[in-house]
Parts: structure tokens; sequence; C-alpha cells
């Protein structure tokens, strides 16, 4: 059975059914806001691997700063030294003794 | 290049604060400084070429204004949600109409037909989203702890 998906232009063609003189610059604009609107709604799953460096507490998480766009990072994992990747837990009091700043 | 941590589960532990990931570990010396000691939080020890594996949700990818082939393109959203997209911008150019409309009547039905469609899109987001979304199915298994 054939998947049901809708491409920009037909999203286009219903909205014009009822806006006719909206133009497709605006249009695409809107459906951007859209999709980053539906982004709040955990909608898609990525991975990123980083490098750690020795004795730096802090990766960068920002849009600007890293490659990736991420809005909430659910797992992390660290390699073994057999290589694989291991789930560390999550600190929930992050108030730690030792405090670098990078 | 693996690391030297053979358990990192349990020496490991990461954290985030505003958009910084903090990734410190218990592994240290015996020492009695704080800077190294063995069982006190401290930034990981050593430099792992692709060490971390970040799991995330992500926002979907924004369509180009410009590409000769930005009409033929899907949104990249589950095939699901791609009829709510219709749904957020009518809710849009509806609002721009009432603004721009000098026509009273216009401009009260233009707003009713704006809050019509943002509630379309925000029901198949928030209230029906994880419905439409969730491909877990099928019979369940319950993992017992192991406790060797």
């Amino acid at each position: 059975m054939a998947v049901r998906r809708l491409t920009i232009k037909n999203i286009i063609s219903r909205v014009r059914q009822a806006f006719p003189q909206a133009s497709e610059t605006y249009l695409i604009n809107l459906i951007n806001d859209a999709l980053l609107e539906a982004g709040m709604y955990r909608t898609k799953v990525e991975y990123a691997k980083a490098t750690t460096v020795a004795d730096q507490m802090w990766y960068d998480l920002s849009d600007t700063g890293s490659s990736v766009d991420i809005n909430k990072v659910f797992r992390v994992d660290f390699m073994d030294s057999a290589g694989d990747y291991i789930k560390v837990p999550r600190l929930i009091d992050n108030e730690i003794l030792k405090m670098d700043v990078t | 290049m693996a690391s030297n941590h053979s358990h990192p589960e349990s020496d490991i532990a990461w954290f985030i604060v505003g958009d910084k990931l903090a990734l410190v570990t218990t592994k240290g010396t015996d020492s009695s400084s704080v800077h190294s000691k063995s069982g006190d939080w401290k930034g990981i020890d050593e430099a792992v070429t692709n060490g971390i594996l970040i799991h995330y949700y992500a926002e979907p990818n924004a369509l180009s204004t410009t590409a000769s082939t930005r009409l033929t393109v899907y949104p990249d959203l589950d095939n699901s949600m791609h009829a709510s997209l219709i749904e957020y911008v009518k809710a849009k150019l509806y609002i721009d109409k009432a603004g721009t409309s000098n026509d009273p009547n216009v401009a009260a039905t233009a707003m009713n037909m704006s809050m019509v469609h943002e509630k379309k899109w925000q029901d198949s987001m928030v209230k029906f989203g994880s419905r439409r979304r969730d491909k877990i199915g099928g019979t369940r298994v319950v993992k017992t702890f192991d406790l060797r």
C-alpha cells in the first residue's frame, strides 16, 4: 500500500483554496515556523558523536556552537575500553564540589 | 580509539546546564585532594575521539525558500503530521487577514477561523500528537533486574 504523504506543493495548493493570493515564499516561511514548533513535541530522534578533551568538563550543545540542532538530550553513552558505547547515568544533583569553567 | 574506562556506567555521569553538557567522572587517584581524589566528581580525565554518543530530540530540517526542488520535497515530519501543517499555515494567514481587513465583520470572522485552525493544530500536535507519532505496538515483556 502506498504511503500517503504531502509535498510542499500539495500543502501550498490546499492553503491556496482559501488564500489564492498568498505568496509562495511567505507560505514556505510559515511552514518552516510550523516545523520549528513541531520540533518541540519530540517528532525527530537523532544522535551525534563528540570527542572528549582531557580534563574538559563542558561541551557545547548550542545550535550555533555545535553542528547539530539539539532540542533535548535524553541519553548519553560513553565509549568503554572495548570500544563499545555504554549508557552513563545523568547526575541529578549537578552542584558538584569541583566545577570547571571549560 | 577506546577509552581507559572499563565500566563507564560506574564512574562517569553527565548533566546539562543551559546549553552546555558536562561530562564528569569519579575516577581518580588515592590523593586526598578534591582535584584528583577518587570518588569526587571532576571533568572527564581523557581525550577520546568520538567518545561521547548523544541521543537527542532534534528539530525537523527547515525548507529552502530558494532551491529549485523546494516544492517537490516532503516536510521533515512523520507523514501522519503533514496535513497538520496546513492548519498552522491557515491559522496564521487568517490572523493576517483579521489584522489587515478594514471590515470589522470580516476581521471577526477571520479571527474565529484562525482560532478554529489553531485548535486543530494544537490538537494534532499536543492532544493527539503522541498517538500519531508513537510507533510502539505488540505485547510487552517485563525485564527483571539481574541480582547477581
